[in-house]
């Protein structure tokens, strides 16, 4: 194997700023609840990161087992933050497996991904409050759209992450119909359960995890799948999608209030360190839960011909829009994806006893 | 030659030795270590009925102060003059007996110790009747050899108050300075022209980042400054000669006069060799881009800011190799021109190779650096610190499987190293690199002269050896003769400077009193009975320590051996091969043994 020094300053570039201090002791892989004996971490992925074995790490699935329990980094003895290095690892092979470049694009250039995001949010907005059509059915448009933009960035995502990981190896394509596997990656796509393997588990964090991963996903469900209407009916408090939009926007704001006020006290490992990238995904999706939320109180409150809740409305759109054009495909958003998806191929893997 | 006055220091107080001859014996239960399995009441009882035996007893623990009141109570009061005492090794208590006599007033060598522990109760645990019977004829035997002992007395040599310090680089200078420290004179013999040894190079030292030149100057100044310190450079020792408390150290000037220099003791500060790799070793010798490690040192110190250049090359990347003529296994490594393999770990090696890439990367921080070990030692004080500094430098460890060697290889301009890497899974790794730095150790110097001249103990790595080290860590077997620093072993400054400390206070403490005391046990001549046959001055091995001489005996001149007391090692050689019994050796004479034989083979 070439050594190669150029690598590990590029994965430097997405955080784990102190992993060069690793002295390759194992000390992080020993005290790791997740690693396993034919699926090791992080010592081992530190390592080929630092004589530059970019294959290795491309092809691992190892990034994705890891929870950020951090465990390593407390017991590290050369403070070298070794869960930090396992994220930015992720960060990483999302930029990688990302074809338009953009991901990295951003990683590198958290403003412009900024600039990005207010800009079309912008955009969208003003072009919302003139539009003189029917907003309402504008909106159920664009609602429609995502769905399909957004299983376009992930097939493209799970394709490269496929390749990488078993079809480069195998030349053939491979899959696992054992029902077992399908089993255990949707539970884990549903759950994250592995949270709980981190031995002590930090359940603050699973919940606060849970609550805006299912409130996200209801968030999804309502819109692209264009529940709402809140331009044409007036919700009441017996409504079937009350519940459901009061839940999602609870499950967001409260999860993410954990989640940023975690990040600014940084206690916990897992918040140490954030990319500036980190923050605005929590703030958009504060947004994104927030607005959903005022359009439909109005809404209650006012009736759906009011002012007031179209203008809440269009903002909503607004953010969303933004939301899943730029940080869903380009972000470590997509690691909900990811994380079963690397269990499914560990588990193929296994299966077809690939190296 | 000169020689100090040898004198005896008188221990005879009481004079009863001459009448008939009273022995006590004492058998000791030591706790139960022996009277478990010997039968120690019969072995008193049976000696009791021995001639010349006047007391027997046993007692618990006769090491223990009323197990000494005892005896010195039986001298005092029953006119006791020879004392037996089976009990433990002699190794452990009988300088004690020796003071109970003493105390009492009766000559201390007027005792023999039987040792019916290591060599009766311990080794027989299973016949106890056996080991009783045992204990009975060895204890009969000792009375035997008391009965036809001398009274001695312990020999006191004259010495002269000078340490003479061989090598001036830290580990002489400061062994010189606490010398001088002491209120004794020192003398420094240096073969170059000037102090410091080996810290006479550039760049700076662990742990403390000094300059190496200015460790060696701040010593120098502090020596050549004393009034009792004399330096004698461009020195070459031709012959040293005497024995504790007055050698005679012959050297030559670079100007070809010839000087003698005398001194109570002697610090062998000599130092070390750096590893020289041979031709091709790690393609040392062939690519003018692999250096050693002191080579590395002067070329970085050289080169000016901006780029590394070294030979016309902007070097970009750096791989250092540790072991380098180190920790060599046999049958893996080739070994050198004296046929044998390098066993040892040099030490220093290890933080000094880590201490050298960080400042490589201080003053060239693009410059890209490899470091293949296969163990990290950085051992001291603080050592870690460095290495902690390294990684976070960037600077890339490889771990080599201990009995694997990385190869490098040259491919047109280009340099790669092949090594085997623990830390990757043990995968074969290759690595393309400007220089090759290899961290050459250290070996021994070439002191065969002085080897030669001083009878000087050497360990099987070819240092010198201390007698144990840690319980007599810086003397050598040979009274007088001290060592300091990497003479020893591979040490880095601060262990040389504890050492040549050490070594000092043991040179001044031995000189400090003016004389010296030395075991009685040394061949003595009975002039009456030597023929003048000159067979015994053959058989010494101790030059100077036997020898013949003309003397007036009994009104009449005649040849007869005479013993340098000083230079005797009592070893008995020479007794073996007198047919009259003429020489002998104190406290151990032919006639002792014979008695003790048949006092045995009576059984
Ligand atoms: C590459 C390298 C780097 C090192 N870096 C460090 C470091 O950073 N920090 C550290 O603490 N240690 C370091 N060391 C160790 C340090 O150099 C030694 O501990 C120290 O020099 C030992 O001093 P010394 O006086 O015992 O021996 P030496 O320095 O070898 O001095 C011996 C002296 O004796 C003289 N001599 C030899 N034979 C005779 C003779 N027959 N008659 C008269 N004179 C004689 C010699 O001329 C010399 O002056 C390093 C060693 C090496 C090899
Ligand atoms: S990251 Fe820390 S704990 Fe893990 S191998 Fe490196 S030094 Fe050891
Ligand atoms: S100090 Fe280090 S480089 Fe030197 S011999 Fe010992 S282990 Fe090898």
């Amino acid at each position: 194997m070439k050594v190669n020094t150029k690598f590990i300053k590029e994965v430097k570039k997405y955080g784990a700023f102190d992993i060069s201090a690793c002295f390759n002791c194992g000390n992080c892989t020993a005290v790791c609840p997740l690693s396993k004996e034919d699926s090791s971490f992080p010592r081992k992925m530190i390592r080929y990161a630092q004589v530059g074995a970019e294959d290795k790490i491309e092809s691992s699935l190892e990034p994705w087992m890891c929870y950020y329990c951090g465990e390593c980094s407390d017991t590290c003895p050369r403070q070298a933050y070794p869960g930090e290095f396992m994220m930015s690892l992720r960060r990483y092979l999302i930029s990688r497996y990302d074809a338009t470049g953009l991901s990295k694009f951003f990683y590198m250039n958290s403003w412009a991904q900024n600039i990005l995001v207010i800009g079309i949010f912008l955009v969208s907005l003003i072009f919302f409050i003139s539009y003189n059509g029917d907003f309402q059915e504008l909106a159920a448009k664009i609602e429609l759209a995502f769905p399909a933009y957004v299983t376009l960035a992930i097939f493209m995502y799970v394709f490269t992450m496929y390749k990488k990981t078993i079809l480069d190896k195998s030349k053939k394509f491979l899959f696992s119909f054992d029902f077992s596997n399908i089993k255990e990656t949707l539970i884990h796509g549903l759950t994250q359960k592995n949270f709980s393997g981190c031995s002590e588990t930090d359940w603050t964090r699973w919940i606060a995890h849970l609550l805006v991963m299912s409130g996200y996903t209801l968030t999804l469900i309502i819109s692209n799948l264009h529940l709402l209407e809140p331009l044409k009916k007036h919700y009441g408090l017996l409504d079937i999608t009350t519940p459901l939009v009061f839940y999602a926007a609870f499950g967001i704001i409260a999860g993410g209030f954990v989640m940023m006020g975690r990040r600014f006290l940084k206690k916990i490992q897992s918040s140490k360190f954030s990319h500036p990238t980190d923050w605005l995904f929590v703030a958009m999706l504060f947004l994104i839960g927030i607005s959903t939320l005022t359009t439909y109180i109005l809404n209650m409150a006012m009736g759906p011909d009011a002012e007031a809740v179209a203008i809440s409305y269009k903002i909503n759109i607004a953010i969303e829009v933004a939301w899943i054009i730029i940080i869903v495909p380009f972000t470590k958003w997509i690691h909900i994806f990811f994380r079963p998806m690397a269990i499914y191929l560990y588990n193929l893997k296994k299966e077809k006893q690939l190296a | 030659m000169e020689e100090n006055k040898i004198y005896e220091k008188e221990h005879t107080i009481n004079e009863n030795y001459r009448q008939k001859p009273k022995v006590a014996v004492y058998v000791c239960h030591c706790g139960g270590n022996i009277s478990d399995v010997v039968d120690v009441k019969k072995v008193a009882e049976e000696l009791s009925k021995y001639h010349d035996v006047a007391i027997s007893r046993e007692y618990a623990f006769m090491c223990s102060s009323t197990g000494q009141d005892y005896i010195v109570e039986d001298i005092q009061k029953n006119g006791i003059n020879r004392v037996v005492i089976a009990a433990c090794s002699p190794a452990l208590h009988e300088l004690t007996f020796r003071g109970a006599l003493q105390r009492a007033g009766l000559n201390p060598y007027l005792y023999e110790h039987v040792n019916i522990r290591e060599q009766v109760s311990w080794v027989h645990k299973n016949d106890k009747e056996g080991a009783t019977k045992k204990a009975i004829s060895l204890v009969k035997a000792g009375v035997e050899k008391v009965l036809r002992q001398d009274p001695l007395n312990s020999i006191r040599v004259e010495a002269v108050k000078t340490v003479a310090v061989i090598g001036g680089g830290v580990s002489g200078m400061r062994a010189a300075l606490s010398v001088a420290k002491n209120g004794l004179n020192a003398v420094i013999i240096e073969k170059s022209d000037k102090l410091g040894g080996k810290l006479n190079r550039s760049g700076n030292v662990y742990p403390t980042g000094e300059k190496a030149i200015s460790v060696a100057e701040n010593l120098s100044k502090e020596v050549l400054s004393s009034d009792k310190i004399k330096v004698y450079f461009n020195s070459e020792i031709t012959f040293v000669s005497g024995y504790v408390g007055n050698f005679q150290i012959n050297v030559k000037r670079k100007n070809g006069e010839y000087e003698k220099i005398k001194a109570g003791a002697i610090i062998i500060a000599t130092g070390f060799d750096n590893y020289k790799p041979y031709e091709g070793e790690y393609g040392y010798g062939l690519n003018k881009f692999v250096l050693t490690l002191p080579e590395f040192i002067e070329a970085l110190e050289k080169s000016g800011p901006g780029k590394f250049n070294y030979n016309g090359k902007d070097i970009n990347s750096v791989s250092f190799i540790h072991c380098v003529g180190s920790r060599q296994i046999d049958g893996i490594d080739k070994p050198g021109k004296n046929g044998k393999i390098n066993e040892y770990c040099s030490r220093v090696c290890c933080t000094s190779l880590i201490n050298t890439a960080n400042n490589l990367k201080t003053k060239y921080p693009d410059v890209e650096v490899f470091d293949i070990y296969t163990d990290i030692r950085t051992y001291g004080m603080d050592h870690e610190s460095y290495y902690k500094e390294a990684s976070k430098n960037d600077v890339i460890f490889f771990r080599r499987p201990l009995e694997e060697r990385p190869s490098v290889e040259f491919d047109g301009a280009k340099i790669k190293i092949k090594t085997k890497d623990v830390l990757t899974m043990n995968e074969d790794m290759e690595i393309e690199t400007d220089m090759v730095v290899l961290g050459v150790g250290m070996v021994p110097n070439d002191i065969t002269d002085l080897v030669e001249y001083m009878k000087l103990p050497k360990s099987s790595d070819g240092f010198l050896q201390e007698v144990h080290p840690k319980l007599r860590p810086v003397e050598v077997a040979n009274n007088g003769i001290f060592i300091a620093g990497t003479a020893q072993g591979p040490m880095d400054i601060l262990e040389s400077l504890q050492a040549s400390n050490t070594a000092a206070v043991k040179a001044a403490a031995l000189l400090a009193s003016g004389d010296i005391p030395l075991d009685p046990f040394v061949a003595v001549v009975d002039e009456d009975k030597c023929t003048g046959c000159e067979k015994c001055p053959k058989e010494c091995s101790y030059s100077g320590a036997l020898t013949m001489i003309e003397k007036e005996v009994n009104g009449k001149k005649k040849k007869v051996a005479y013993v340098n007391a000083a230079l005797c090692k009592g070893c008995g050689a020479c007794a073996a091969v007198c047919e009259p019994r003429a020489i002998n050796v104190a406290g151990w004479s032919l006639d002792q043994f014979d008695a003790m034989v048949e006092a045995i083979a009576k059984e």
